[in-house]
């Protein structure tokens, strides 16, 4: 029987190949689509899920209110939290604390030199956190002051002797926090793919604390990244209600509740807004995955309509088989059969499509994916074409099934009004849709595009950042006089952290005539260098910038505008403020710049001169000699760093990374769109060749009787153009209102306009009536003789 | 006796009024006949046709079939019933297009309990029978509309029915092949099969053994 309805299923193919082809080409790059996109949400949903102890391990999180309303949430903790946690909460089993370096460090041995990321941690971090170690002891890897655990990658490009290098020694040094010393080496660690976190190294928090001065360890200081294994059986929200006042009992002036975030969560829900976890990169996921469904539906409506349209073709053979004895369930069971073996078809095209894209893809999604060939997967996919095949399958095959033997062997097949109702609201929903993913596309890319060129307080172009680092940690002011000496160069400075990661923050000042409201503000703080205001082209709105200032002098302070107006000063110059430590005097307010992305809202900031802590090199050059500058600046890196490339960025780049994630999905979903449209093109192309047949007929006797070729032409195609209409009406107001919602998550974004809306409904309709055009002119044009002679 | 009607009347409703479609149609079927039903077009001889042949329904009245109350029957039951003991053959053949001759004969098989084997002996019997051999892997298309209904016969009698119900079988067929299609029924019915025709044709009506005139759904 089977092998009757396979043979059935090829000879019909080799009948109506243009069915067929547009059925194939539709389901197997929609299939294609959500092989993509299940390799892609396989690669998120796994990140950071390899932890022994991912149940129970979380991560420490602040909220402080902002001020304005609402709570900001940071990651960073008070090295206190540390033994406060270990010894004073008894839900919790581990803790560590980890101090990320900023920027690079260098990993020296005797012959070799390499720029590399990693962190302070620590004892039991490797406990907690189940990154395997090759190499020593989990318990006492972090041990000692001295100690250092690389990683394999590392060990190998450092000793290429066999075997690992434990017990070894290397010099690290790292700019920033003035780190110069001799480790050793204890253990090796491996790196799982599926880890969201990558580095090089892991150093003692010990040494952290060592380094650090006694004066700058207190509750307002927020440096490190805190870490917590909780007993098995405490439940996590009244937990968190518990410890929410740990901070607040401790410094009775701090205004931050502590909250335990699931650290395995952290990656897919990485945006906090007004103290709960709302979304980030899990929202692409959820969206992605529910528009490659729906392309899938649309291929799957594709075939439905053409089997349902063409039913005539097939209605004899139904007949006849019922006639001779063939049941309902047996022919249901055909035709399921027919649209399996069509899916599962389309699936091993598909297969190899993804085969030959994936690396395309990997490219726009910035990941580094896999077609592995396992059971699992084949039997994931294999599910995937059959589920595929009965659906797309199921109404055709109840549909042509219901009739009468009697009444289908009369050669007219009953139509009910029923049936065009549904096959209308199909193409409907498809270019439904289509509308909406062309919608979300120019949405999101015009937004992007706002941002990009979205005044941003300072001048981002044509800046160059250098990393301090090695010979620069020493002779960083001389080696940025040279630099300003060359004749590209504008001007040059530094600052702690860059302009798109400004994540040092303080709190607890104090000043003249506050309110009891503003002692809870924290301020973003940074280290920045004398010339910083002028070569970032920050505007000044009053008083003075730092310019001919001598570094380290403790007794000023800049602020921005934001600032100055929630401390609520009228004239905020010579203002003091008490900083914890130093009494400082505010000698400038700058206009506000955006630093971080344009999510968040401008917050207040504090520049103070220092040359501490500082991490990045500013050089703005000239437009237009940036070749010849790069060269004279890589001579003058290599004279303070023999040996060493000269690595820089540019900030305009940097820039452009905060938007990373919405970039890929922005050009996934171009893409997407594109693809969209094109399968409920092909599902319409079929449509109207159909119906221009089955209507010559109807056409040629008008042309008898007197209707002229454009009248006949405006009969067939209007019909189908009214459905994209019909489709257009439904979606705006939905886009408009999905546009809305993505829109309101940032603070800056562009405005809504109902052109946007009906352009992208008349980019479908366009196309649409393109598609519609060929066929129906064809039928329109031809001779009336020959469509009646047939008869 | 084969199959008893008693008073069937089938209608249809338009535009308020009751059409008939057949009126107080009553006879009996005994095994081994061959009967024409004849009448002008309209008259309800398709129609009846189908009421013997199951697949269609009718309004009132009583039919029964081997002393089974077909109007009383479920759905499934009747479809059993005409698969297991009723053929048809069609003016038009309803041959299907994409299944090769040998292919079409073994199709009625394929929804009964007839294991490979068994299929592949009686389809080759049947070709033998109807000396088809030659022609078992072309497809329709290729074939005459007398060698057509030739296989349809063949189709009909493959699955050995008591009772044939052809519709004007030789319809679409020159006088010749209609005329060696009849033969073929003559021959059929002296085998033991009951056949139930359709016909306009007086020559064709004289092979059976009984006429029915129909006019407007009643027989006269």
């Amino acid at each position: 029987m089977l092998k009757n309805h396979i043979r059935l299923f090829l000879r019909n193919i080799s009948r109506d190949k243009s069915t067929f082809f547009i059925n194939l080409v539709g389901l197997s790059s929609s299939l294609t689509c959500v092989l993509l996109v299940f390799l892609w949400v396989k690669d998120e949903v796994v990140k950071d899920q390899f932890h022994a102890n991912k149940e129970q391990l979380y991560q420490v999180f602040r909220h402080v209110p902002n001020g304005q309303g609402s709570l900001n949430t940071y990651q960073s903790n008070s090295s206190l939290m540390l033994t406060t946690l270990q010894q004073e909460v008894p839900e919790v089993e581990q803790a560590v604390a980890v101090f990320r370096i900023n920027g690079n460090a260098m990993l020296q041995t005797e012959d070799k030199k390499l720029a590399s990321t990693g962190f302070f941690a620590s004892e039991d971090y490797f406990k907690l956190f189940s990154f395997p170690l090759l190499a020593g002891d989990m318990n006492t890897v972090l041990r000692d002051v001295n100690s250092v655990v690389i990683s394999k990658e590392m060990a190998e490009n450092l000793f290429e002797s066999e075997g690992f290098p434990v017990g070894k020694s290397l010099i690290i040094k790292n700019g920033e926090d003035g780190l110069e010393d001799v480790f050793t080496i204890n253990g090796i660690f491996e790196i799982p793919k599926n880890s969201s976190q990558d580095f090089d190294f892991v150093l003692s928090y010990k040494k952290f604390l060592q380094n650090r001065d006694i004066n700058d360890i207190h509750w307002g200081s927020n440096s490190s990244s805190m870490y917590a294994l909780l007993k098995t059986g405490v439940g996590i929200e009244s937990f968190n209600s518990k410890i929410e006042d740990l901070i607040k009992k401790k410094d009775s002036e701090n205004q931050a509740s502590v909250f335990f975030g699931l650290y395995a969560d952290n990656y897919l829900k990485n945006r906090f807004v007004n103290g709960k976890k709302s979304g980030g990169r899990i929202t692409y996921v959820i969206l992605l995955s529910i528009v490659a469904l729906f392309i899938l539906i649309i291929a799957c409506i594709n075939f439905m309509n053409l089997s349902t349209a063409k039913a005539t073709k097939r209605i004899k053979e139904i007949g006849v088989k019922k006639v001779v004895g063939a049941e309902k369930s047996s022919l249901i069971f055909q035709f399921l059969t027919e649209s399996v073996l069509l899916a599962c078809f389309s699936m091993i095209v598909a297969y190899a499509m993804v085969a030959l894209i994936l690396p395309w893809f990997s490219n726009i999604t910035g990941k580094q994916l896999e077609f592995p060939f396992s059971i699992s997967l084949i039997l994931v996919i294999a599910g995937i074409a059959v589920v595929t095949g009965l659906i797309s399958g199921s109404y055709p095959a109840f549909y042509l099934t219901k009739f009468k033997a009697i009444s289908v062997l009369k050669g007219k097949l009953p139509t009910s009004s029923g049936d065009h109702v549904i096959r209308k609201g199909l193409v409907i929903f498809q270019f439904s849709i289509s509308i909406l993913l062309i919608v979300a596309v120019s949405i999101i890319y015009m937004q992007l595009d706002f941002i990009q060129s979205k005044n941003l307080g300072y001048n981002k172009d044509n800046i160059i950042t250098i990393e301090r680092q090695d010979g620069l940690v020493n002779n960083m002011e001389t080696f940025l006089e040279e630099a300003r000496m060359i004749p590209g160069v504008v001007n040059a400075s530094y600052m702690q952290g860059d302009m798109t990661n400004f994540s040092n923050s303080s709190s607890n000042h104090r000043w003249p005539g506050q309110s009891e409201e503003s002692k809870k503000f924290t301020f973003r703080h940074a280290h920045v260098g004398p010339d910083f205001i002028e070569t970032m082209g920050i505007e000044m709105k009053e008083g003075r910038s730092y310019i001919n200032e001598v570094p380290n002098n403790n007794s000023k302070i800049i602020l921005n505008e934001t600032a100055v107006e929630l401390m609520g000063l009228e004239n905020p110059i010579g203002t003091v403020i008490d900083m914890r430590g130093p009494n400082r005097e505010i000698i400038g307010v700058v206009k506000d710049f955006n630093i971080q992305s344009l999510y968040d809202e401008i917050t207040p900031m504090a520049l103070v001169c220092r040359s501490e802590w500082i991490s990045t090199l500013l050089v703005k050059i000239k437009a237009g000699e940036e070749k010849k500058t790069i060269a004279a600046l890589t001579q003058l890196f290599e004279k303070f760093n023999p040996g060493l490339p000269f690595d820089f960025d540019f900030l305009d780049a940097q820039y452009e990374q905060l938007y990373l994630s919405e970039q890929r999905v922005a050009s996934l979903s171009k893409y997407l769109a594109g693809l969209a449209i094109l399968i409920s093109c092909l599902g319409l192309f079929g449509l109207v060749t159909f119906t221009a047949q089955l209507r010559k007929k109807e056409v040629s006797i008008r042309k008898v009787l007197g209707q002229t070729t454009s009248q006949a032409f405006m009969m067939l195609s209007s019909e189908f153009v009214k459905l994209v209409m019909a489709a257009m009406v439904i979606t705006l107001p939905i886009a408009y209102l999905m546009a809305n919602d993505w829109l309101s998550d940032f603070a800056y974004r562009i405005p809504l306009r109902i052109w946007y809306f009906l352009g992208a409904g008349c980019t479908a309709l366009i196309i649409a009536m393109f598609t519609v055009a060929g066929q129906s002119l064809m039928a329109a044009k031809s001779s009336p003789a020959n469509a009646l002679r047939q008869e | 006796m084969l199959l008893q009607l008693k008073n069937i009347f089938k209608w249809v409703n338009s535009g308020g009024q009751r059409i008939f479609l057949l009126k107080d149609i009553n006879f009996e079927v005994s095994e081994g006949e061959f009967i024409s039903i004849m009448g002008p077009s309209g008259s309800g001889k398709s129609t009846l046709l189908n009421v013997i042949g199951m697949l269609d329904g009718f309004d009132e009245g009583e039919y029964h079939f081997l002393d089974e109350s077909v109007h009383s029957l479920k759905e499934k039951h009747r479809s059993n019933l005409y698969k297991e003991y009723i053929g048809f053959v069609f003016q038009s053949y309803h041959l299907l297009d994409d299944l090769t001759v040998k292919e079409n004969l073994e199709m009625p098989l394929l929804y009964k309990k007839y294991s490979s084997s068994e299929r592949k002996a009686k389809v080759a019997d049947m070709l033998d029978r109807f000396n088809i051999v030659g022609k078992k892997d072309l497809f329709p298309a290729q074939l005459s509309g007398g060698q057509q209904q030739l296989v349809g016969i063949a189709r009909a009698l493959i699955s050995n029915p008591k009772l044939i119900l052809a519709d004007e079988p030789t319809g679409n067929l020159n006088s010749k092949q209609g005329e060696e299609i009849m033969e073929l029924f003559k021959k059929l019915n002296d085998e033991g099969v009951t056949i139930i025709q359709v016909t306009h044709s007086e020559k064709n009506a004289a092979y059976g053994s009984r006429v029915i005139n129909l006019l407007d759904g009643r027989m006269i």
